[in-house]
């Protein structure tokens, strides 16, 4: 029902998640996390499934900022997401983020920003243990955020690219709030 | 439920020696929620209070008795993905004498990483055949926190708080009341939804000598098609 009234290329976003012990994890995916956060121990780890992608996600707090490591099925990174606040996003990038928005939605607010780090498996151990950011790391930032329109009035994620272009979004359905309402 | 009595029996016993007034019981509700349009929706909800414990009583404390039935039906518009207002109507059956009451009410969902957080604000005006209305002011915070992971997914379970502060006044002489609740919920997915848990709810704060203490076994049941 909501897909009629979104726009062109947005899709939903109905992810399940589970936590899932450390055993359970393919044991590529722990090497790398031991390689990378050295001395870290209180990793926190989930499965997660769109349906179709199915990844394993380490969730941890480092240098006081909460990091997402995304593993695909056989253990093998996928991407690095780090919580930042909006400040955070490089100048040029903020100020096309923010016209996306002027130019999109008669109201709207940001709710939750990570970087995105993706590349091959050493270049994202360099960039948490030798805080080394090779230049083939593609960064991107992943926005949610509530936006309304003429044909919209919705919770979206939005992925845009290291310069503040939208590559993809998609609605972030959110979960019926009969027992919180009544 | 000999347990739950116990408990019951012993909270209130410990009260006994103050000017307090005790009594609890089953509680138990279920709610059918269902959209008529893209932002309006419509949800009944029946709800029944069934006395078990009453200290007020010579005879036997512990005697059933069925306290009220009340019969709900709201109209609600969701403003945005976080506000939704409702309109709502209850018919309350009751020993005595059955009142209708009018309900307003915004509800305001708060997300976090962790958790949600659903505000709401309701005023309900209460009428009665020999009596001037009863107006009530309520605002009550629940929260829903995941037991398995940071989201809750179909078949998890979760833990639900809340407290409602309720301020009425009728004809001149006014008071408030306290429901402290926690429960057990069960996400069977998001159109159903159980909960199992305690509520515990204290009025006549601004009474002398009328203070009163219910503490309730509740179950329910939230429904959506």
């Amino acid at each position: 029902m909501l897909f009629c009234f979104s726009v062109v290329f947005a899709q939903e976003k109905n992810e399940v998640e589970k936590r899932v012990k450390k055993k359970q994890v393919p044991q590529s995916a722990k090497a790398w996390m031991k390689d990378a956060y050295e001395k870290k121990s209180r990793v926190k780890w989930y499965f997660q499934t769109d349906g179709e992608k199915k990844v394993y996600e380490a969730k941890l707090f480092w240098k006081n900022k909460k990091h997402s490591i995304e593993f695909d099925i056989s253990g093998e990174i996928v991407n690095i997401e780090i919580l930042i606040d909006q400040d955070e996003i490089k100048t040029h990038a903020a100020q096309k983020i923010q016209q996306y928005f002027d130019d999109n939605y008669s109201k709207f607010s940001i709710k939750k920003i990570q970087i995105q780090y993706t590349g091959n498996a050493d270049d994202l151990e360099d960039l948490i243990d030798e805080d080394e950011h090779d230049e083939d790391l593609t960064i991107n930032y992943e926005i949610e955020f509530y936006g309304k329109n003429e044909d919209a009035d919705e919770l979206w994620e939005g992925l845009f690219d290291q310069d503040g272009k939208l590559l993809e979004k998609r609605i972030v359905n959110i979960k019926a709030t009969d027992n919180l309402d009544y | 439920m000999k347990q739950f009595i116990f408990i019951l029996a012993t909270c209130f016993t410990l009260n006994s020696y103050a000017q307090t007034r005790s009594m609890g019981g089953f509680f138990p509700e279920a709610s059918l929620s269902y959209k008529i349009s893209e932002n309006y929706s419509v949800t009944h909800k029946v709800e029944s209070q069934h006395g078990l414990y009453d200290d007020q009583k010579w005879d036997d404390k512990f005697e059933y008795n069925h306290s009220l039935t009340d019969l709900q039906s709201f109209i609600g518009k969701r403003l945005s993905p976080f506000v939704k207002v409702d309109i709502g109507y209850q018919y309350r059956i009751e020993e005595g004498e059955n009142t209708h009451r009018p309900i307003q009410q915004v509800s305001i969902l708060q997300r976090s990483s962790m958790f949600r957080i659903g505000h709401r604000i309701r005023t309900d005006q209460t009428f009665f055949k020999n009596e001037k209305f009863l107006f009530r002011a309520r605002y009550r915070l629940k929260s829903q926190i995941p037991l398995n992971g940071v989201s809750l997914d179909p078949g998890e379970n979760y833990l639900a708080f809340s407290n409602e502060i309720i301020y009425m006044t009728q004809d001149g002489d006014d008071d408030i009341e306290n429901r402290l609740a926690g429960a057990l919920g069960f996400y069977i997915d998001d159109k159903n939804k159980f909960e199992i848990g305690l509520d515990y709810r204290t009025d006549d704060y601004l009474v002398d000598n009328r203070f009163r203490n219910r503490l309730w076994f509740k179950v329910g049941y939230y429904k959506s098609l």
